[in-house]
């Protein structure tokens, strides 16, 4: 069996301490294999964000190990995990997070910048991002002069200018309306089919969650059920 | 990565231009003082060193009382004409000895007045000071001794007052005197401390102590050695020949100084020293200030840009790569402060130069250290903030609204 390119063992995440602790996470085993299209869904408060910044390096466990491509997370420093996000991880953030009056294709260069490209091939780059979602005509534009769904599509920009191994996406489609969250959907899974890129989305929705192959459901910290699509039993969930 | 952090930076202060002005006022103000100081500094010394080459070196003067960096000058008793008359026989090597009491007075000739500075002295002050006479003639014996109205004036007394007249022979009211002009002195222009030299009148000693100073002091006594004969000699022989005639016992100091011109200059100086440590601190606490306020607008730029650190730092940034954005953000403030100030110290020196007539001499160095100096102040100031940026925690700062 090969290694999964994600794996949480006993993964628990506590905030606070004594009368105020929360768990957001309890105890979570979960393994994820190089290009999979899972979806996280869950009542709101649940773990989901929380597991999200554990699995794109950005947050660490507080018990148990979080192991990327086999590699145990927490013998990582600080630097370590940073150049690991740089290099494997694309993040679609809840909300977009654009950097404001910096235009689309800056917004897109961003993390090249940081990997030391040399800035024609940086914008040659973040020009064939944009155009893969579709907005090669407007990377002028700032934030402020693109609609909603266009924003997001610069967010999948950004994310995926780096040929990540994983893209992660907070509630990709949660401000947007369906027809727009359609078409970010396709993008996504034409990332995941054509590309080969492993997806991991949060999601509230049942059919943006459906686009998926796998939908897992966390409750309290822990998860709920996780099941393949093919198994059908979608529908006894929704 | 340093062209992007700069084109970043240029963006922000653009995005600011009120806001990064005020934050850079300090060092605005600090390096043009500095810059102005120094600049005008020079100009001076330039003048000076010309000065005394001009001069010669071989002029002395005797003065009552200790001059110098730091120690005011005593109330020692004043020279007398038998002070000149000894230096005058029996030291060796001399070309001229020439008594002085200063004063000043206002001149009248028909409608003009001035005021103007009074020399009473002999005909040995204008070979000690090798000036010449444009016209006329010097004090004769006769005059020096019996204390006659007579005077010599300058060229811009001469000029300011009888305009296209003759002076020569006619009647100058100087204070309460009226005394004949019997010459004028050649132009002789400004001095290295910026004063009108041919702003002056001469009169015989004996004519200003009894009719203008009321006493019989002589403030300096003027020396000026042959050439070939050390002036230092001279210098020591004054000094022995001083300390004997005014009673000063071997364990006592001087209650007097013999100068040459350098020591003057440097007498002089000595007070410019004080200006410009005062000056200089002034623009060290402007500086400083000038770095607090620095400090301050970065604090308030991170915090602000908090989301955007955030983001950076999830997408890749390494805490060196945001250090190093805000750091260069904060030197390029710094630097376009400094920049101002270099520019505005300049127009300062310059003015200033030219309202003391001495020369505008830019020195390329201090140029160069002002504006280095800048960038460390950048680069100090700015560290506590970069520091906070790159340390922030990349969840907490994506969440910060
Ligand atoms: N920084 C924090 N400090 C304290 N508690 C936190 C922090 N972050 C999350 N929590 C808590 O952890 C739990 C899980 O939060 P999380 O953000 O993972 O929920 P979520 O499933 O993403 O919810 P939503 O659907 O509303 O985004 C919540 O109870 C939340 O209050
Ligand atoms: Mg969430």
């Amino acid at each position: 069996m090969t290694t999964p390119e994600i794996a949480f063992k006993h993964v628990s995440k506590r905030y606070g301490s004594g009368e105020t602790e929360v768990r957001a996470l309890a105890d979570v085993d979960l393994s994820i294999d190089r290009g999979a299209f899972v979806a996280i869904m869950g009542p709101s408060g649940s773990g989901k964000s929380t597991a999200m910044n554990i699995v794109g390096c950005l947050d660490r466990p507080s018990d148990g190990e979080y192991f990327f491509e086999g590699i145990a997370t927490s013998t990582l420093s600080r630097t370590q995990l940073t150049l690991l996000r740089r290099h494997k991880l694309g993040f679609v953030f809840q909300g977009f997070n654009l950097l404001p009056r910096t235009s689309a294709v800056e917004n897109v260069e961003l993390p090249l910048v940081y990997r030391g490209l040399e800035a024609g091939d940086r914008r040659q780059r973040a020009l064939a991002a944009l155009a893969r979602v579709g907005l090669e005509g407007r990377a002028g534009h700032t934030p402020s002069e693109l609609s909603g769904g266009q924003q997001q599509r610069v967010a999948i920009a950004r994310a995926i200018v780096t040929d990540p191994a994983v893209l992660l996406a907070d509630e990709p489609t949660g401000n947007l309306d369906t027809r727009t969250s359609l078409e970010i959907m396709q993008l996504m899974t034409t990332l995941n089919r054509v590309q080969g890129i492993t997806v991991i989305m949060v999601t509230h929705e049942p059919d943006i969650a459906a686009f998926a192959d796998r939908i897992i459901r966390f409750v309290d910290g822990r998860i709920e059920s996780d099941r393949l699509k093919s198994d059908g039993a979608l529908e006894t969930m929704a | 990565m340093l062209a992007e952090s700069l084109k970043l930076a240029l963006r922000t202060i653009r995005r600011n231009p009120m806001r990064s002005f005020l934050t850079v006022l300090g060092i605005v103000i600090g390096v043009a003082a500095v810059i102005a100081l120094v600049t005008i500094g020079n100009g001076t010394t330039a003048r000076v060193t010309a000065d005394i080459a001009k001069l010669g070196s071989n002029m002395l003067f005797v003065r009552p009382g200790q001059f110098g960096p730091g120690r005011a000058s005593t109330t020692a008793k004043s020279f007398n004409d038998r002070d000149v008359a000894a230096i005058r026989d029996q030291v060796n090597g001399l070309r001229a000895v020439a008594p002085m009491a200063q004063s000043s007075a206002t001149v009248i000739f028909g409608g003009e007045s001035r005021s103007t500075g009074v020399v009473g002295t002999t005909s040995g002050y204008l070979s000690a000071l090798d000036w010449s006479l444009s016209s006329g003639r010097a004090f004769l014996e006769t005059e020096e001794r019996g204390g006659r109205a007579a005077c010599i004036i300058g060229e811009t007394v001469r000029t300011k007052l009888f305009g296209a007249t003759d002076p020569l022979g006619r009647a100058l009211r100087v204070g309460n005197v009226s005394c004949e002009v019997i010459g004028t002195l050649a132009k002789k222009g400004q001095s290295g401390m910026g004063t009108d030299q041919d702003d002056t009148v001469l009169m015989p000693l004996r004519t200003v102590q009894r009719r203008i100073t009321g006493s019989s002091d002589i403030g300096t006594i003027l020396v000026s050695a042959q050439d070939g004969v050390a002036t230092s000699k001279v210098q020591g022989d004054i000094e022995r020949l001083m300390r004997e005639r005014r009673g000063i016992v071997a364990s006592k100091t001087d209650d007097f100084s013999v100068n040459d011109m350098t020591q003057m200059l440097e007498t002089m100086a000595g007070t410019t020293q004080l200006l410009t440590g005062l000056l200089g601190a002034v623009a060290a606490v402007s500086l400083l200030v000038g770095g607090i306020g620095i400090m301050n607008i970065m604090l308030v730029s991170v915090t602000e840009r908090t989301r955007e650190i955030g983001i950076r730092l999830a997408i890749g940034a390494l805490e060196s790569q945001v250090l190093a954005q805000f750091l260069v953000e904060s030197v390029v403030l710094s630097l376009f402060g400094g920049a101002v100030g270099i520019l505005l110290g300049l127009a300062l020196a310059y003015g200033a130069t030219t309202a003391l007539s001495v020369p505008f001499v830019v020195s390329p160095s201090i140029v160069v250290i002002a504006f280095a100096f800048s960038a460390l102040i950048g680069v100090i100031f700015g560290y506590v903030p970069a520091r906070r940026a790159a340390h922030l925690d990349p969840i907490e700062a994506l969440r910060h609204e």
